[in-house]
C-alpha cells in the first residue's frame, strides 16, 4: 500500500511542480501585484492598496468591458447551446452526409483567427459584403443602407461571428454525448407515442446532462476570458463598444501601440476575471449538480 | 549509474548558466555587437533598407556588428518584457510619441545631447541641423533630446489628383470655407469627398484634434486634458469643432456607409478611385501602393486653417519614428554611430527608397509622398498627437479624450451633451490618478 502511495506521489509530483511554477505561483504574484501601481518597466512600484480595485468599479470602460463579457455570457451562451442543440437533433435525424454536416459547421474552430475576422468583415462590409449585396438584390432598401459594423452594432456583428464560430466545439461536444444513448430508448418512447419534444426534454437532457454541465463549465470559462476574436474583428483600433475584460486587461497592461503601461492596474482586471470565472463555474456546478443516471 | 546521473546533472546546470551570461556584448577579438530591437517585420521594405543601411555600416566599421530583431508594431511591449528579464538591448526604435511615453517617461533611455552637438558623420555641421524643422525638438524631457527621429509621416489629406482635376479643383484648399466648398465640387463631380472608417480612431481624431489646434492654437487641447478639475472642456471651442465635422456628414461629405466601414475599407475606396482623400499620415500611399498602382496621383494638403484661428495652416503634425539608445547600454558610443550614420544623406535617401518620409533636410521623398516634404520643410510649428497628450497621458487620451469624442464624431451621440460628459469623465479619471 505504501509502495503504491509512493507510485502515485512520483508519478503526480513532475506534474505538479509545473503547475505549482507556472500556474498557483504567477496567480499568488498576480494578486500582489495587484496592489500595486506598475509600470512594467523595472521595480519601480508604488503601492496602491485596494485602489486599483476601487478605480475599477469607478471606470466606465472597464464597467463597459464587464456588461459585454457578460452579454456573450448569458445571450451568447443560451444561443450557442439552443443552436447547437438544434443542429445536433437534425444532424442525428437520419440526414445523409451526417459527418460532413458536422465537420462543415467544426470547421470555424480550426480556422485562424485572422482569417475568420478578414471574413466578416468581407460579409459586413457595407459596400459590397455579402449582406448588404444581398438585401440590395431583393430590395429591401433598410437592409441594405443597415451598417452592421458601426461603432454601435459592431459588437453585436462580432457576437453573431462568435457564436457561429462555437456552435461547431458544443455540436461535436453534444453529438459525441447523444451518440452514447441507446437508440432503444427513442424507439420505446416512440411506440408509447411521445413527440419530438418529449423525447428531447425526456430522454435527451436528462441522459446528456453530464455533458451539458461540462459544456457549461467550458462555455463560461471561455466567454469570461474572450480576447482574440473581438480584438482582431477590428483590426486598426477596436472601438471601446467591442471592448471585453480580456481585451481591456490587454489594452491596459501592454498598450497595444499606446503608451499605456499600468501592468498593476491590468492586473487587477485579471485578478477580477479570475474571481468572476471562480465563482460562476463554482455557482453553475452546483446548480446543475444531478443524480447520476447510469445507462 | 547514481554517479553518471550526478555527472549529467551538473553539466545541464553549467550549460543553462553558462548560456544565462551570453547575450550581447562583447562579440570577441575586440568586436562590438550591438542589439537592435525594431517596431519593423521583417519583410517590410523599412526593414529591408534598414538591413541594408546596418550592413554598410558594419563594412565602415569592421569591429562592429548589429544583431537586429525585427518584432513588429508591439516592439516597446516586448522591449519591456525583454529589460525585465535582464536582455541586453542597445538600442531600440519605434513610433517616436510612444516611446516618449514609454521608455523615455520611465528614464530608461540615454540623453543624445552629446551626440546632437557634435558634427554629422564626415561633414562640418552639427548633427541637430540636420534634421527637419521642429521633428527633433518635439520629445524633449527636461530639456534633454532622448530621441532620435528617422522617418517623417506628416499627417495630411492625401489625394486623387486625378479626381480633384475632374471634380475642376485648380489648387489645393488652404482655408476652412475653401474646403468646404472644394468638398461639394468633389461631391457633384460623382465622387466620395472623404474615406473613414469607423474604428480608425486615431485617424477620426486628427480631425478633431487639427481643428481644436487651428481655432486655438497648439497646447490649448494639451492644457484640456492636463485640467483635473474637467473645467476646460466647457470652453466653445470644442463643441464648435465638433459642430464644423458634422457639418461634413450633414453635407454628405461623408457618406452614411463610412459608419459601417472597418479599416481598411474606407481607404481602399481611395486607392479604388471612388474616394477622394483621406486625412492620414503620411504611410498612406505607401500603404495603399499595391491597390492603388504606379499610375495613380497621389497629393497631399495639409489640414486647411480656420478664419479668424489662432492656428497655421502650416502648423503640421508628425508622426515621427525614432531611435533611442537604451541607458544601460554598454557601447553607447558604437550605438550613437549608428544613429548617425542612418542620418546620412545615402541612408535617408535609402529610407525615402522604402517609400518613407525622409526626416533629414534635403533628402528627395518618394513621389507619391513630394507633397509632404513640402508640408515638411514649410512647417511652422510641428504638432505632436493629440496635442502631446498620447506621450504624456497616453490612457487619458485613450480612455477619456478618444472615449468621448468619437461616439459624437460618429453621430452616435450629441454634441450638446459631450461638454458635461467629458468633464465629469476627465474629473473622475483625475480623481484617481
Amino acid at each position: 500500500m505504501k509502495t503504491r502511495k509512493r507510485l502515485i506521489v512520483s508519478f503526480l509530483l513532475p506534474a505538479g511542480l509545473v503547475y505549482l511554477a507556472f500556474f498557483l505561483v504567477p496567480t499568488a504574484w498576480a494578486f500582489y501585484y495587484s496592489f500595486f501601481d506598475w509600470s512594467g518597466f523595472g521595480l519601480n512600484m508604488q503601492y496602491r492598496g485596494l485602489g486599483n480595485y476601487i478605480e475599477l468599479f469607478r471606470d466606465p470602460i472597464f464597467l463597459l468591458s464587464l456588461k459585454n463579457t457578460l452579454f456573450i455570457l448569458v445571450v451568447g451562451g443560451i444561443t450557442v447551446f439552443a443552436l447547437a442543440f438544434l443542429l445536433t437533433v437534425l444532424v442525428n435525424s437520419g440526414i445523409k452526409g451526417k459527418k460532413f454536416f458536422r465537420a462543415m459547421v467544426f470547421l470555424p474552430n480550426v480556422i485562424a483567427t485572422i482569417a475568420l475576422t478578414t471574413l466578416w468583415a468581407f460579409i459586413y462590409n457595407p459596400s459590397f459584403g455579402l449582406l448588404n449585396s444581398f438585401f440590395r438584390v431583393i430590395g429591401w432598401d433598410a437592409g441594405a443602407k443597415f451598417t452592421f459594423t458601426s461603432y454601435d452594432h459592431i459588437f453585436y456583428a462580432m457576437l453573431v461571428a462568435l457564436i457561429w464560430i462555437e456552435v461547431g466545439f458544443f455540436l461535436v461536444l453534444l453529438m459525441a454525448g447523444m451518440d452514447k444513448i441507446p437508440a432503444e430508448y427513442y424507439e420505446a418512447a416512440k411506440i408509447e407515442g411521445a413527440n419530438q419534444w418529449q423525447m428531447f426534454t425526456g430522454i435527451t437532457v436528462p441522459l446528456l446532462w453530464d455533458v451539458i454541465s461540462v459544456g457549461t463549465v467550458l462555455y463560461t470559462i471561455f466567454a469570461l476570458k474572450v480576447f482574440e476574436f473581438p480584438y482582431a474583428f477590428s483590426q486598426i483600433t477596436p472601438p471601446t463598444t467591442l471592448y471585453t475584460v480580456g481585451m481591456y486587461l490587454y489594452i491596459e497592461g501592454f498598450g497595444k501601440r499606446d503608451p499605456i503601461y499600468r501592468l498593476g492596474y491590468a492586473t487587477a482586471i485579471g485578478v477580477v476575471l479570475l474571481l468572476c470565472v471562480v465563482v460562476i463555474v463554482l455557482l453553475l456546478r452546483r446548480l446543475m449538480r444531478r443524480e447520476v443516471i447510469q445507462y | 549509474m547514481k554517479k553518471a546521473n550526478l555527472i549529467v546533472y551538473v553539466v545541464m546546470v553549467a550549460t543553462i548558466l553558462l548560456s544565462a551570461c551570453g547575450g550581447g556584448g562583447s562579440a570577441g577579438g575586440g568586436k562590438v555587437n550591438l542589439v537592435y530591437w525594431s517596431m519593423w517585420n521583417k519583410t517590410e521594405p523599412s526593414a529591408i533598407a534598414l538591413t541594408e543601411i546596418i550592413g554598410k555600416f558594419e563594412a565602415a566599421n569592421p569591429n562592429i556588428t548589429i544583431e537586429a530583431v525585427w518584432n513588429g508594431r508591439e516592439n516597446q511591449t516586448k522591449v519591456r518584457t525583454a529589460l525585465g528579464a535582464n536582455t541586453v538591448i542597445d538600442f531600440v526604435d519605434q513610433d517616436a510619441s510612444q516611446i516618449a511615453g514609454g521608455l523615455m517617461k520611465e528614464g530608461l533611455l540615454l540623453s543624445l545631447e552629446d551626440m546632437l552637438n557634435s558634427n554629422a558623420l564626415d561633414e562640418a555641421v552639427p548633427f541637430k541641423d540636420v534634421f527637419n524643422p521642429g521633428t527633433l525638438d518635439l520629445y524633449v524631457k527636461d530639456a534633454v533630446h532622448y530621441l532620435m527621429p528617422y522617418d517623417d509621416s506628416p499627417v495630411m489629406f492625401w489625394y486623387n489628383k486625378d479626381i480633384f482635376t475632374a471634380a475642376g479643383i485648380a489648387a489645393p484648399p488652404a482655408t476652412w470655407d475653401e474646403f468646404l466648398v472644394d468638398l461639394q465640387k468633389i461631391k457633384d463631380a460623382g465622387f466620395v469627398p472623404l474615406a473613414i472608417e469607423n474604428d480608425g480612431g486615431d485617424y477620426n481624431m486628427f480631425y478633431f484634434q487639427y481643428l481644436v489646434e487651428r481655432i486655438k492654437g497648439k497646447g490649448f487641447l494639451y492644457s484640456a486634458i492636463e485640467d483635473k478639475t474637467g473645467e476646460k472642456w466647457n470652453d466653445p471651442v470644442f463643441t464648435q469643432a465638433l459642430t464644423m465635422i458634422k457639418e461634413l456628414w450633414d453635407k454628405g461629405f461623408i457618406p452614411p456607409e463610412s459608419l459601417g466601414y472597418t479599416w481598411p475599407a474606407a481607404q481602399q475606396t481611395l486607392a479604388t478611385g471612388k474616394a477622394a482623400m483621406e486625412l492620414c499620415g503620411g504611410w498612406l500611399p505607401n500603404e495603399l501602393s499595391d491597390m492603388a498602382g504606379p499610375d495613380f496621383k497621389w497629393g497631399g494638403f495639409p489640414f486647411p486653417a480656420v478664419a479668424g484661428g489662432a492656428g497655421n495652416v502650416n502648423d503640421l503634425q508628425q508622426w515621427l519614428l525614432a531611435l533611442g539608445v537604451l541607458k544601460d547600454t554598454a557601447h553607447p558610443q558604437e550605438a550613437m554611430a549608428f544613429l548617425k550614420f542612418v542620418m546620412t544623406n545615402e541612408s535617408q535617401t535609402r529610407m525615402a527608397q522604402a517609400l518613407q518620409g525622409a526626416v533629414r533636410k534635403g533628402v528627395e521623398w518618394p513621389a507619391a509622398m513630394a507633397d509632404g516634404a513640402v508640408a515638411s520643410t514649410n512647417a511652422t510649428t510641428v504638432l505632436d498627437h493629440a496635442d502631446g497628450g498620447t506621450a504624456m497621458y497616453a490612457e487619458f487620451t485613450k480612455n477619456v479624450l478618444f472615449f468621448d469624442v468619437l461616439p459624437v464624431f460618429l453621430n452616435q451621440a450629441t454634441i450638446a451633451d459631450f461638454p458635461a460628459k467629458i468633464s465629469a469623465d476627465a474629473k473622475n479619471y483625475w480623481a484617481s490618478h
